[in-house]
């Protein structure tokens, strides 16, 4: 059994989903739900009891460490409505910090920037794994086509400090890959680090070069559970090879697409925190600065925690319901949920 | 499938399709084969050297012998795998035993239990208050801080209860008739049966604990606790040549005459990514071969 849900939780913050577990949860949240409610509820309380104690055991771990670090960091959180203090318990001044945000031209500056840069990567990153499986599939020779996937996979396994040193090299003005193919055709040589035109499309393409292969994976995945009677039968037909792909394999994976699609508009506000702050520079920063780098730098390296937890926890907020209505969207349309 | 009459436009239709895929490759792989020649050149060729270039120029081992005997790298080498492993041990661990616990249908408060991890899926509160969690915790500057921060991801412990759930209810109820308690049936019957999702797991907590950079960068203010990431950081992307080595003592490790900083850069970025190329094949192995064979039948 291979599954292939997506590594995404790879970074804090980059994070697809795996799209196709769909179900554990669903159906959990389905199911156990009315059994045996009449019974005593002591007797079921201490037979429970005696039956599951070694499995909360197993689970107890796991069960003190989301406590620990997924729901004392929401109650920590509260430092948005407060005033740190080096001595002494933190001052409580309400909204005082989210006005103080809400007021700052920086922040909505860093808003759009998130949008676009997210926009930006959903027009031309989202469509390249679906092209990419659709061509991947029309490879005849399994030899090949299985050396293309290896080969492609790879990207997705590197972190991005490694990618966005290949990135400044490939992108280097004196010696750079892309500039000297530029020079062989005669191009000028450009430098597209600190270019602040040119700067949000490098994030694109490294985002492209990193993901799409991976990403191919998905939709090649639902491309092999289309039933082959299909082609078959298409093919007693005479259908051509296009005729096949527009008629047999797309409509059989825009469920897929569909799902994948929705997704990526829940994760809208992640527009990419270890890329954009592997990638930045001082030239172009106020290009690329997106919520999450701007929480780092106002927090880790500026030392105004509660203007950053006030900025981090709208991103939270909007981002949940976000995620909620991408999964209940995904759920009315294609029946499949995000999680 | 192949078709039997295949016209001319058909072939030459392959013929694009070969090309386009054999292009991708190429873009992906080039850029490692041109750190890898740089790496593998004579530190004096280097300056002049194309991004193009995938020949080495004059062959010469100087920089992995530099990067080999440097301090900072052998240091954050050791920090990499200490914290990679000991966090994927404690990761495979308590994930699994988790999710055995919650894919038992009866188990109760099954379903409270999952509407809490859903919830950590779909809220974050952000870094600063993980932050101040660990301060209060008292674990920055410790190890501990980056090896528990992740223990069960929510994702994977979800993929794993989807699997032991497939396990057939038979071999479990015969293992309890053996008089087996939960311990042993999940040690005897569920971890054998469950390897290749195990694997899986194990292989894809390696390579995160592996890449990251984010939390022992903001967590470790003592630099000898640095992993490889954070240091490849320091240097290649904050260029703080002086708070990591100091050109001159670098000189000292090879006694070469001048080491290019992008000779330098070149092979730290490949001496980062090369356990994930070791591991890789295990990767392409147990996460993505079911997919590719699919496409044999």
């Amino acid at each position: 059994m291979a599954r292939t849900p997506k590594n995404n939780q790879i970074s804090p913050y980059g994070g697809n989903v795996p799209s196709n577990i769909e179900s554990a949860l669903g159906r959990a949240l389905n199911d156990d739900w009315d059994e045996g409610i009449f019974e005593s509820r002591s007797d079921r309380f201490r037979d429970g009891i005696r039956r599951w104690w070694p499995y909360y055991l197993m689970m107890a771990p796991g069960l003190i460490y989301f406590a620990v670090f997924h729901f004392l960091p929401v109650w920590e959180a509260k430092l948005a409505f407060e005033d740190l203090r080096i001595i002494g318990p933190n001052i409580w001044v309400g909204t005082k910090h989210f006005v103080q945000l809400f007021a700052s031209p920086a922040f909505f500056d860093v808003l759009w920037n998130t949008l676009i840069i997210s926009a930006m990567k959903i027009a031309f990153v989202f469509p390249l794994p679906i092209f990419l499986a659709l061509l991947i599939n029309e490879v005849r020779n399994p030899r090949f086509r299985q050396s293309v996937q290896s080969v492609i996979y790879l990207p997705h396994f590197l972190s991005w400090v490694v990618i966005a040193g290949i990135f400044i090299g490939a992108l280097s003005p004196s010696d750079g890959a892309v500039n000297d193919l530029r020079d062989i055709v005669g191009l000028d040589r450009r430098a597209y680090m600190t270019d602040s035109g040119a700067i949000r499309w490098v994030l694109v393409w490294s985002e492209a070069w990193r993901s799409s292969g991976w990403d191919s994976l998905l939709y090649f995945a639902a491309i092999m559970s289309i039933d082959p009677q299909l082609y078959e039968a298409a093919e007693m037909d005479g259908a051509s090879r296009w005729q096949k792909m527009r008629h047999i394999t797309l409509p059989g994976i825009v469920p897929t697409i569909a799902t994948l699609f929705i997704l990526n508009v829940g994760l809208f506000l992640n527009a990419g925190f270890d890329q954009v702050f592997n990638l930045t520079n001082d030239a172009i920063r106020d290009k690329i600065d997106i919520i999450d780098t701007y929480v780092f730098r106002l927090g880790i390296t500026g030392g105004q925690f509660s203007l950053a937890t006030a900025a981090g926890l709208f991103k939270g907020v909007i981002g949940m319901l976000m995620m909620l209505s991408a999964h209940f969207l995904s759920k009315r349309l294609t029946g499949k949920g995000v999680w | 499938m192949a078709s039997q009459n295949r016209t001319g436009l058909e072939r030459a239709e392959g013929v694009i399709i070969v090309s386009v895929l054999l292009a991708l490759v190429v873009i992906t792989v080039q850029p490692i084969l041109n750190l890898l020649a740089i790496s593998l050149s004579d530190p004096a060729n280097v300056p002049g050297m194309s991004g193009l270039a995938i020949i080495p120029e004059g062959l010469s081992f100087d920089i992995w012998t530099l990067l080999a005997n440097h301090p900072a790298v052998q240091r954050g080498l050791l920090n990499s795998v200490f914290i990679t492993l000991t966090a994927t041990l404690l990761n495979v661990v308590f994930t699994s035993l988790m999710a055995w616990a919650l894919s038992r249908h009866q188990l109760p408060l099954r379903r409270t239990i999952f509407i809490m991890v859903l919830i950590t899926i779909v809220f974050e509160p952000g870094i600063i208050p993980d932050y101040f969690v660990m301060r209060r915790l008292g674990l920055l500057d410790e190890y501990a801080s980056v090896i528990i921060f992740k223990m069960v991801n929510a994702w994977y412990l979800i993929i794993l209860i989807r699997f032991f759930e497939e396990i057939p209810e038979e071999l479990i109820e015969a293992a309890e008739l053996d008089g087996a308690n939960p311990f042993q049936v999940f040690w005897r019957v569920v971890l054998p049966l469950a390897k290749p999702a195990l694997a899986t797991i194990t292989l894809f907590y390696i390579v995160y604990h592996w890449n990251d950079f984010l939390r022992p960068m903001i967590y470790f203010n003592d630099q000898g606790k640095w992993p490889l990431q954070v240091v490849l950081r320091q240097f290649v992307l904050v260029g703080d040549k002086a708070a990591i080595v100091g050109l001159e003592s670098m000189n000292n490790y090879t006694g070469a005459s001048q080491i290019d900083f992008k000779a330098f850069r070149a092979g730290m970025i490949l001496f980062t990514i090369l356990p994930v190329l070791l591991i890789y094949p295990l990767i392409l192995k147990y996460f993505t071969k079911g997919t590719m064979s699919g496409a044999l039948k």
